[in-house]
């Protein structure tokens, strides 16, 4: 039922997700983050079969922080999110395949671009210019399509957004609630009140 | 093969050494110095930097590494078995980190490390990490500084201040005679410093200082940094020196004046 | 084939080869992405089209990279169409029993021990099972409907430029009556002196 959204604009990714936790039809949480700060420019919002998420989302943060240490620069985000994609795609073929869907964002310092990958539990990738994941999806895909601007700022970028999670709100049957929303550029991490 | 014990690493000879471990302090005692300090609420790292080839990028050549936020480590010994137990180290860190969600505390991964090098010293077809190593760092929510060393036979203890490599001994008893407890952080990096440079005789620029002033914040001291220290210490010893030779001189005179005094009173008189 | 969707076509013409793929990735009838690229370069004259799941399309391409690095490197030369045909054929059949979902489409042109290029044109189903084709070969989920437009278009002896008109053409007529395939498409016409690579637009419904 959970809702992620990403947006790029000009040198920087929003990333969206609710923030409910649900056990089949009760909620159980409204606070939740979806969404895993991996590196001081790179951003994970994470959604799927509860249990799998957290976990994968904890083995990810744990391997790229290690991959910092060892080789002292952190992975650019087209190298983390290919390294994600693979663990997916191995995961798919185990005998315990985790079922989590992916926004990877990031901001790549060396060619100043904002990145942005859209990833299933397959393992299935593709480089958007905007994404989203569950039902939401079924909404905001179609208004980004006609309202995302690659040259748009941080605020109408937010304004942007503004129209996806209203119109989720407004025709999804079950309201995902509260959205918790981040942003990468080349300042880095930051969580903006939304 | 009457003396095959001297190969085969698990087997002892008869008077109970392990020779495999004690070539391995050899090479401990080979490679270049490190030295740790603790001091009221900062721990410091130096080490001797061998001199890069002139065509080397000196920044390939780390002999302090950082194992997690907030813990570092310094070898002595053969680098590249260092490297190898670095990244076993490494991967611990996180992985306790995945496992119970909390970082490592440093006598944890000291113990963890120990309990590596010993393992090499008791299985079949290894042979004993060659290196000696310095952990330094804070736990979680403590205030406290930590050091610790751990050796190639698995041996981990924890220090106010010691020294590994290279002239450990001679830096150890120069610790142990200047060493005081609750330095200042300024105090502690000059002791470090001072201490190397018993063993370093090319000063500041084959000297690595890693300061750790709490959870998290380590940095590395500059060159020019170093070089202000060094110069600071050379100062001292200078003024010292004068003074020494200045109270010789005095010393010498009232000799002197004592045995010409005596030469003009004859004894008995 | 149907989950992602996509589809691959490849073409004879006179000392060159063409081939052409959509540029959709979704997920049933959502689309994701309009710029999945399928087809890749495997050596400066043979292009691979991986038409299918899309996480086999990444896992085999990055797989195909490094078998055919390992080649060059052992064999000290690059990889013939031939071989690499082969080589795509063992590696989809190693895993027979539970298979990559792609059904890969190669294009290339093969050096004659006189110097001259021939052009060469092979498909292959999900395990491996080759087929080496003289015309034209086709894959993805629109394949039934590029088989009926290639069958009226495709002549023997295209020159690059007809050849290049030709599979445009064929493609673009047959993803339109294809909801699963589509939005834009690119081609590349391997000719022994370059590779032309046009991305080309498409209906994007």
């Amino acid at each position: 039922m959970d809702s992620s959204f990403a947006i790029t604009g000009k040198g920087y990714v929003i990333v969206a997700a609710d923030m409910t936790a649900a056990r089949s039809i009760v909620k159980m949480q409204s606070n939740e983050d979806k969404i895993k700060v991996l590196g001081s420019h790179l951003l994970m919002a994470f959604s799927g079969e509860p249990g799998d998420t957290v976990q994968f989302a904890e083995y990810i943060e744990r391997n790229i922080r290690l991959a910092h240490i060892r080789n002292t620069y952190p992975l650019p985000p087209p190298s983390a999110a290919s390294w994600i994609r693979r663990e997916l795609a191995d995961s798919l073929r185990s005998r315990s395949p985790y079922a989590v869907n992916l926004l990877v964002a990031g901001y790549d310092l060396p060619t100043h671009e904002p990145k942005l990958y859209w990833i299933d539990y397959l393992g299935t990738m593709a480089p958007v210019p905007f994404a989203a994941h569950g039902y939401g999806s079924y909404f905001a895909l179609s208004l980004l399509d006609k309202y995302h601007d690659p040259e748009a700022t941080v605020d109408e970028g937010l304004a942007t957004l503004r129209r996806c999670i209203d119109e989720v709100s407004k025709r999804l049957i079950v309201t995902p609630g509260k959205f918790k929303v981040k942003i990468v550029d080349k300042n880095g991490v930051r969580e903006v009140d939304f | 093969m009457s003396r095959s014990y001297d190969r085969a690493l698990t087997v002892f000879s008869p008077d109970g050494h392990l020779f495999q471990v004690e070539y391995a302090n050899e090479a401990v005692r080979k490679g270049t110095c490190a030295v740790g300090v603790r001091g009221k609420d900062v721990v410091v790292l130096g080490v001797e930097k061998k001199s890069v080839l002139q065509l080397q990028d000196p920044r390939t050549v780390r002999k302090v590494v950082m194992l997690d936020d907030h813990v570092c480590l310094a070898f002595a010994g053969l680098t590249a078995d260092g490297r190898v137990l670095i990244d076993k180290a490494r991967i611990e860190c996180q992985s306790h980190r995945l496992t119970v969600e909390d970082p490592v505390t440093i006598e944890y991964i000291t113990r963890h490390i120990a309990g590596i090098q010993q393992r090499y010293t008791q299985s079949g077809g290894v042979r004993p990490f060659g290196i000696a190593t310095l952990i330094v760092g804070f736990d979680p929510n403590d205030t406290r500084p930590r050091l610790y060393m751990t050796e190639p036979s698995g041996i981990y203890s924890a220090w106010k201040a010691n020294a590994i490599g290279r002239s450990a001994k001679t830096v150890r008893e120069f610790l142990e005679k200047n060493h005081k407890d609750d330095m200042t952080r300024d105090e502690s990096i000059k002791l470090t410093i001072k201490s190397l440079l018993e063993v370093v005789q090319t000063g500041a620029k084959n000297i690595e200082i890693s300061v750790l002033d709490g959870y998290n914040k380590i940095t590395s001291l500059e060159l020019p940094e170093i070089e202000a220290i060094v110069q600071d210490i050379e100062r001292e010893k200078e003024a010292e020196a004068e003074r020494k030779k200045s109270r010789l001189a005095a010393t010498a005179a009232g000799q002197a004046a004592m045995l010409s005094r005596s030469a003009d009173q004859p004894e008995g008189q | 084939m149907e989950y992602n969707g996509g589809s691959v076509v490849a073409m004879v013409g006179k000392g060159c080869v063409a081939i052409a793929s959509d540029l959709r990735l979704g997920n049933q009838a959502l689309g994701i992405s309009s710029n999945f690229q399928k087809i890749f370069p495997i050596t400066d004259r043979i292009y691979l089209g991986l038409p299918g799941l899309a996480t086999d399309v990444t896992t085999l391409k990055e797989q195909f990279r490094y078998r055919v690095n390992m080649y060059t490197i052992k064999e000290e030369r690059e990889i013939e169409p031939e071989a690499f045909a082969h080589l795509v054929s063992s590696t989809l059949y190693e895993r027979r029993f539970g298979p990559y979902f792609i059904e890969p489409v190669m294009a290339g042109l093969t050096k004659k021990p006189s110097g001259e290029y021939r052009p060469f044109i092979a498909a292959s189903d999900l395990i491996g099972c080759l087929n080496f084709a003289k015309d034209f070969v086709v894959a993805g989920t629109a394949s039934s409907k590029l088989f009926g437009v290639a069958e009226g278009l495709w002549e023997p002896d295209l020159e690059p430029e007809d050849l290049f008109e030709t599979i445009s053409q064929t493609l673009l007529n047959a993803v339109d009556r294809d909801a699963y395939s589509g939005w834009g498409a690119i081609v590349h016409v391997i000719t022994p002196e370059s590779v032309i690579t046009r991305t080309l637009k498409g209906r994007m419904d």
